[in-house]
């Protein structure tokens, strides 16, 4: 067969998954739906934030601050060094940082002192929080503990961070999610088209099983770089979630992503035999990947769970999407995942060649 | 050779005549004239044999049928000769090329049409054809395939929304995609009507005119009679006779079928000292008279009035066909 002949298989398998609509469609909804949920409806970034404490004048009046800080119920509080928490507040980990300067407790004698708050800039929502919950402590302290309203002034510091909002967050995650159900489902076509004996038929033709293989592969890759363009735009217009690293690592990250899916999908396939057992074995392949893969919620791996996570493939595709699109990584930052990815993919192309059957 | 039968185990029972060697005076094919050429091919599902052994050929432009009941192996034997099936042992020489081991080589030279229609549900008419034609070197034009098969208005049509004779001539279609000089056919009308299965003959009958040769399975024996030049009549993997369909009738040593019913227990042997009586057969209740004097017979039938359980319930006479030529071979009937 040639090129023509190949390329004519890559635009049929492309065509019958567009027509495929209830397939494309609902694994696409999935992604829209939870960025919808938790991008308007549930937002977890109006939860409570933390504060780091830094005291660097160790004087009465800076620890009756500190305490009053610490009062507040719905802040996680913590105390540290002036370098380490603004470098937690870079990071993304905080939300802000107080810090009493030396000779706080001087110019608050002689009337008027000032409080540096470092907050991050990256998060309107929390912003507002931030400076509100500061400035309610602040002014009950100037009542209470110096009775006089202007004693303590707020200056506030904003930070450029990298910190990421949760629908950042989310939305590559989508990607990825989106990306390993339509790709696994490949498994499911297989089967089906073994049953329909549309296998058979083309087992009677000079078709090699190699070729019929790799035109399946890119005819969904695609379709699947269709979908990644469609929740990534929905992401930018809708979220204003930003890509911030390069359109060729994302495509490069996605197109390895298709394949690891998919040979794995494929090989599933060639080990089923009935619809309905494939059905069961993709969903319980899927539903554990999704939160062990941390699409939605950035887990805490449990030690005893590390290395399945690790292993499985749409670990290093979230984190590879997320170092893309959140991190505007580069080739330093993606390439195990990659390494990792492309392992899947050979392994499963490998195993899928191994136990194709026509019939 | 008329009657060969090709398997170790001879026809029993009504064995049908056999000329003597040489009578016919037919010359020895030319090996340019053999398109397909069965040795010994055998074929084994654990304990069950489901191909034994059988050898035949098939001359170039011959339409050859190959006849029997479900399970008789006939869908095993094509699958090894288009190559789905790896045989146990035998030889299959396909264009003169050994079909198992040059398998792509001959894929590229056969049309197959499957018994069930594999079609994708999703695609047009149109796009069906041009992803099958993307598979062999040698390609019809697609608008001969539309038009030869009635489908150019169809051509933009999904093929879930075609009717069920549309599908049938697309199927085809699609099996003569690379203009093949071997088609195979497996059990194409079953399931068909009446009218759809004739006007599906006449299909088979253009591709014949075409000088392409056609190997079709069925388990219709009108269906052999109507189409094939030669058939073998396959039971239980073994091909128990082959000839042309009148050879093989004018082979049984009668002319006529009596199918009668009694109304009790009738034995054997008063049946078979009727007169002109050849043989008897029993299957489901239904005696099978073989008969070379139907009046001679029947009136012998009649008059097997004294005990009671002799009243004749029903009766049918009919001319033999291929049907009666499977039961006297195999003592069953062809569809159960």
């Amino acid at each position: 067969m040639g090129v023509r002949g190949f390329l004519q298989l890559v635009v049929t398998q492309a065509i019958m998954l567009r027509r495929n609509t209830g397939f494309w469609i609902s694994s696409i909804m999935m992604a829209v739906l939870s960025m919808a949920v938790f991008g308007w409806l549930f937002n977890p970034d109006t939860q409570p934030f933390d504060l780091a404490l830094v005291d660097e004048d160790h004087s009465q009046a800076s620890r009756t601050l500190m305490e009053a800080f610490q009062g507040i119920d719905s802040v996680e509080t913590r105390e540290g060094s002036r370098d380490g928490e603004l470098a937690s507040l870079q990071d993304g980990d905080l939300g802000a940082v107080v810090i009493v300067p030396v000779g706080f407790a001087d110019d608050l004698g002689s009337g008027s002192a000032t409080l540096p708050v470092y907050y991050d800039n990256s998060n309107p929502v929390r912003i507002g929080y931030v400076t509100t919950t500061v400035d309610a402590v602040v002014d009950s302290y100037n009542d209470q503990v110096v009775g006089q309203t202007s004693a303590v002034t707020v200056q506030q510091q904003a930070i450029s961070t990298k910190n990421v909002r949760f629908i950042d967050f989310l939305t590559p995650g989508m990607v990825g999610m989106t990306i390993m159900w339509v790709n696994l489902g490949v498994g499911f076509m297989l089967v089906s088209w073994r049953e329909q004996g549309i296998l058979r038929r083309l087992g009677v033709t000079p078709l090699r099983p190699g070729a019929l293989i790799l035109s399946q592969a890119m005819g969904y890759s695609l379709v699947s770089l269709m979908q990644v363009l469609i929740v990534l735009t929905m992401g930018r217009l809708v979220f204003d979630v930003s890509i911030n690293g390069s359109y060729l690592w994302l495509a490069v990250t996605a197109l390895l992503g298709v394949a690891a899916m998919l040979f794995i999908g494929y090989a599933i396939g060639s080990l089923l035999r009935s619809v309905t057992s494939v059905n069961a074995v993709l969903n319980l392949v899927a539903f554990p990947m999704i939160f062990l893969g941390r699409s939605y919620f950035p887990l805490e791996t449990p030690p005893a769970l590390a290395p399945l996570v690790n292993a499985i493939p749409l670990t290093h595709l979230n984190d590879a999407l997320r170092e893309v699109v959140n991190q505007g990584g580069g080739l330093g930052d993606l390439w195990l995942s990659w390494l990792i990815l492309a392992a899947w993919a050979a392994g499963g192309f490998a195993l899928s060649m191994r136990l194709f059957r026509w019939q | 050779m008329p009657f060969a039968a090709e398997t170790p185990r001879p026809a029993t029972q009504v064995a049908p005549r056999t000329p003597p060697a040489g009578e016919t005076g037919e010359p020895v094919l030319p090996r340019a004239d053999v398109v397909l050429a069965i040795e010994a091919l055998t074929k084994r599902y654990g304990s069950l044999v489901a191909v034994d052994g059988i050898s035949f050929e098939v001359r170039r432009g011959e339409t050859f049928g190959i006849l029997g009941p479900n399970g008789a192996g006939k869908t095993t034997t094509l699958e090894m000769i288009e190559g789905l099936r790896k045989p146990d042992a035998g030889r299959i020489t396909l264009l003169s090329l050994d079909a198992v081991r040059r398998r792509r080589a001959v894929q590229d030279r056969i049309g197959v049409q499957l018994q069930s229609q594999a079609l994708w549900p999703e695609l047009t008419v149109e796009e069906t054809l041009k992803t099958f034609r993307a598979l062999f070197k040698k390609r019809v034009s697609l608008e001969t395939l539309l038009e030869r098969f009635t489908l150019t208005e169809k051509r933009r049509s999904l093929v879930r929304d075609l009717s069920g004779g549309q599908k049938q001539r697309l199927s085809v279609a699609t099996a003569l995609v690379n203009d093949p000089e071997v088609v195979f056919l497996d059990e194409p009308t079953t399931g068909l009507d009446p009218q759809a299965r004739r006007s599906f003959w006449d299909l088979i009958h253009d591709m014949s005119g075409e000088g392409k040769t056609v190997i079709v399975t069925t388990h219709y024996m009108e269906e052999a009679e109507a189409l094939c030049e030669r058939v073998a009549i396959m039971d239980r993997g073994r091909i128990m006779a082959m000839d042309s369909p009148r050879e093989l009738v004018r082979g049984l040593d009668f002319d006529n079928t009596v199918e009668c019913t009694f109304a009790g227990a009738v034995e054997r042997e008063r049946l078979l000292a009727l007169p002109a009586v050849r043989d008897v057969k029993k299957e489901n209740g239904a005696h099978f008279l073989f008969t070379n004097d139907v009046s001679a017979t029947l009136a012998g039938l009649m008059g097997l009035t004294d005990g009671g359980g002799e009243r004749v319930q029903s009766l049918q006479v009919r001319t033999a066909t291929l049907e009666d030529v499977f039961i006297s071979l195999t003592g069953r009937r062809l569809r159960d």
